[in-house]
Parts: C-alpha cells; structure tokens; sequence
C-alpha cells in the first residue's frame, strides 16, 4: 500500500516537473502568465492611484500594494489557463493517449498536471511579490503574509487549472482553450480585484459575492497588509480550497468521461 | 514593365484582402475571442472603476461612456495586430515565398491583409459601442462624434496591423504573437486609459502626454464624451498622432519588405 503509494507520488511529481519545464523550455508561454499581470499592474498601479482621493477608499500606506492581490490571482488565474491549454495540446497531438497506457492511476494524470500548476503558479507570485517590492510596495503582514499569500494563490490556480483541464480533457480541443482567455477577465473582474468591494459599482457589487475570489483577493489584501479588516484569510482560504477540490473532481469526472468513449 | 504591372495592382490587392476575409468568414467563431475579449474589459473596467467620475478633474460622470472608446480602439488594435500572426503563419508555412516572386510591388502584397484587418476590425469596434450604449454609455458627440471614433479605430487598426506586419517579417515566426498583441496593449494602455491626463499620477502622466494613443483616445472619446464635444481642436491632435503613427510604422513594415528573401 505504502510501495504504491510512493509509486503514485513518484509519478505525480515527474508530471509535475515535466509541466513545469515545458513552460520554462518555451519562453512564449511564460509571456501571459509573468508579463502581462505585471504590464496591468504598473498601468492600474499609477492611472488610478487618484482614487485614494475618494470617500470610502480605505486607508492605506500602499496603493501598489493595495492593488496588488488582483495581480495575483490574475497571474493564478493565467496559471490555471495556461496548464489546461498544455493538458489540450497534450491530447490533440496524442501524447495524453500514451500516457493513458502506462500502469498508473488515472488520476495521478490529473493531479500531476495540477502539481505543475501549483509549481508555477508559487513561482509566479514569489515574482510578483518581489518586482512590487523593488517598485515601493512594502507588505505590513510579514514573512508570514507572504508565504500565505503564495500558498492561497497556488490553490486558486490548482482550482482554475481543474476546470481548465476539465474543458480539455472533455473536448481535447487546444483552440477552445485559448479562446476562452477573455472569460478569465470575466472571473477577476467580477471580484473586488482592484478596488474596495464598497465603492465597486452596485451591480458588481452584488454578483462579486457569489465569486469565490472575491475572498480570495480580500485575504491576499488583509495578510499582505497585515490587517484583517481588509479580508478573512480563512474564508479566503475555504474559498480557494473549495474551488480546488470541486474542480479536481470535474477533471477526473472528465478524464473518467474520456476513457469511457475512447 | 510598370505600365503592365500598375493594372495587376488592385486585383492582386483584392485578392488578398477577400484572402483575409475568408479567414474569419469560414472558421466559425474566429471573431469570437476579439470580439469578447474588449466587452469583458469594457464591462469590467466600468465595474471596477465606476466611481472614478467622483474626483474633480475628470470630464463625465459616465465612466461608461470614457472607457467605450478605449474598448473600441482596443478591439480594433488586436484585430490589426492579426494581421502580423496570419502573415506569420504564411511565413512560417512558405506561401509568402511564393507571393514575393509574384510579378507585383512587394508593399501591394501588405495592403490586402492590412485591409482585412481594417474591415475585421469593424465588428469588435461596433460590437463594443453597442454593447456600451446598451448598458448605459451615452452619444453627445452624435454622427460627427462617431465618424471621429470610426476614424481613430480604422487608423489605429491600420497602425496595428503595421506593428504585426513588421514583427512578423523580423522574426518570421507565430511566436512572435504575443509580441505583436502586446504592443497593442501596451500602447493602449500607455494612455490616458482610466483617466483623464489631469489624475494621471507619476511616471504614466509623463509617458501619456508622450503616447500618440493619447491623442487617438481623444479624437475617438469625441463620439461618447460630454466633455470633449465634436470640434477641430480636439480632432487635429489626433489625426497627426495617427498619421504619426502610420508613417513610423509603415515605414518599419517596407524595411522589413525590402529584407525578405534577402
């Protein structure tokens, strides 16, 4: 039991790695998921600053800082995208199939590919947090913060790379998954990413209670600043592991699915 | 020679133009994504920055109708940005070659591609506005307004599709299509994007007053805008940042020419 355990997790950590380097092998993959968040980040960062000048805008020592969490869970968002959108070039030019034949768990293919999401998705924020710092945001909350920061952000890309995976492993179409970029947007903007969820706009307002990221991002934002008043790290960390779980069990339901019409 | 090879000019150029056409007209759903993808952003920004209309200096109280045009131009940007993929996909593929030894002026073989673009960029631009007036944009600038966005739009489109024109013949490559949407982004949101130049804070004021986008957004900003209101000061800008932008660009896009093959 042990043994085959062992062997299981063996297997889980070499698709890991695997996912991981055919991103850092293709320099143009890394282009959305590290540049672009960071291209958003310096243009919210300095074109809205001025909203600090408005009623209700909580008080703060950092408006890099303050904004910064929706690039993190843009960048977890991106990661998740990124890793189903590698999971659907593997099945379209058959490489999935060969691996269907080797003696190991199905769902070690799933797991391993959301191993590789975690990977990318750590390294990505440790990046983000980093390039902030150097360019004046300061994180109030500590070492601690930030390594909890990382570790929330890695679960939320788990969760959008098990929905990601479930669309490709469903259709194994590698042009469906990148036209479905735009409705990330969709996800990060329905939360309070850049701005206090009081002063979104009503309508915003309401539909960001039912997104799961809005606590996401609201915990990032209180454990950066050290300062829970601006999120619940804990309902933040329920949300992402929620939508971890649930959307793992749609991409193995999806893999299931898959091997009953092969 | 030249007397037999003006007349094949405009056919070839047709030719090409209907070539690029097909593209979009006979995959289902090709549009989809660049139509999307600057509705989400329109909505999204609105949602999230709507209450930026409270702070002094900024020149509606319709965020909705500031970030029309910015969508309509962004829609119409990665639209001509398309035109340097597919052209690198030609590239890449070898039909090119066979186009350059074809009895016409090499630039006549840009123009039907780029005219493509120019009309693909239609639907995301009037899909945009639509969407906009729908949820609650207004049109003060009435027909002269709107001629002035459609103006920026098929310029900036044009200038895109230069841009894509140009990295593709540099590197002769697909991969270079983040690049090439990249530079759209980068250039749109440069901009007075969010804001207007007066709450830009920091080094984006700087690089705004220097961005011909800037002036493009204004001429384009006429349509929806009740404080920039239909008139040659705020059109002229524009018009010399656009046939700025023409000139540089479509200056690298004949370099790039003149190189192929060599």
């Amino acid at each position: 039991m042990i043994a085959a355990a062992a062997r299981e997790g063996r297997v889980v950590a070499a698709l890991g790695r695997r996912a991981l380097s055919v991103q850092f092998r293709r320099a143009q993959l890394l282009m959305p998921t590290f540049v672009l968040p960071l291209m958003l980040l310096a243009v919210i960062a300095s074109g809205t600053s001025a909203a600090q000048g408005l009623r209700g805008f909580p008080d703060i020592a950092s408006y890099l800082a303050f904004v910064l969490p929706g690039t993190i869970i843009q960048g977890a968002l991106l990661a998740g995208l990124t890793s189903g959108t590698a999971l659907a070039a593997d099945v379209e030019f058959g490489f999935f199939d060969r691996l269907l034949a080797a003696p190991v768990r199905r769902t070690s293919l799933v797991i391993g590919r959301q191993a590789g999401t975690l990977g990318l998705s750590a390294l990505q924020t440790v990046f983000f947090l980093a390039i902030a710092y150097a360019f004046g945001a300061r994180y109030p909350g500590g070492v601690g913060g930030m390594l909890a920061t990382v570790g929330l952000a890695a679960i939320t890309a788990v969760g959008i790379g098990g929905i990601a995976g479930a669309i490709a492993l469903r259709t194994g179409s590698l042009s469906l998954l990148q036209s479905i970029f735009p409705f990330v947007f969709v996800l990060l903007f329905t939360a309070p990413a850049f701005f206090p969820r009081e002063l979104l706009v009503p309508a915003l307002r309401d539909a960001s209670v039912y997104n799961p990221l809005t606590y996401v991002v609201e915990a990032v934002r209180g454990l950066l600043a050290g300062d829970a008043a601006l999120g619940d790290p804990w309902l933040g960390l329920a949300a992402a592991t929620g939508l971890a779980v649930a959307t793992t069990v749609l991409a193995t339901l999806a893999l299931r699915e898959r091997l009953r019409t092969l | 020679m030249s007397v037999r090879a003006a007349p094949a000019t405009l056919p070839v150029a047709l030719a090409l133009w209907r070539r690029s056409l097909n593209e979009v007209l006979r995959v289902r759903g090709a549009l989809l994504p660049a139509t999307i993808a600057p509705v989400v952003f329109l909505l999204g920004m609105t949602g999230q920055f709507g209450r930026l209309t409270g702070l002094d200096g900024f020149p509606t109280d319709s965020y909705m109708s500031w970030v029309v045009p910015l969508s309509c131009l962004q829609g119409a940007g990665f639209a001509g940005a398309a035109t340097g993929s597919n052209l690198a996909r030609d590239i890449e593929q070898g039909w090119f070659d066979r186009l350059l030894v074809a009895p016409v002026a090499r630039p006549v073989l840009l123009v039907g591609p780029i005219l493509g673009g120019v009309t693909r960029s239609l639907v995301p631009a009037t899909v945009v506005l639509l969407v906009g007036l729908a949820v609650g944009a207004e049109l003060p600038g009435g027909a002269l307004g709107l001629v002035a966005l459609y103006v920026a739009c098929v310029g900036f489109c044009t200038a895109a599709g230069l841009w894509g024109v140009y990295m593709a013949l540099t590197f002769r490559t697909q991969q270079a299509g983040p690049l090439m949407q990249q530079g759209v982004f980068l250039a749109v949101f440069l901009s007075t994007a969010y804001t207007p130049e007066v709450l830009l804070r920091g080094w984006l004021a700087s690089v705004a007053h220097l961005n011909p986008v800037t002036y493009v957004l204004e001429l384009a900003r006429q349509a929806t805008v009740r404080g920039i209101e239909p008139s040659f000061a705020h059109t002229w800008p524009g018009l010399v940042a656009l046939a700025g932008m023409l000139a540089v660009l479509g200056g690298l896009a004949m370099l790039g020419l003149r190189r192929m093959g060599r």
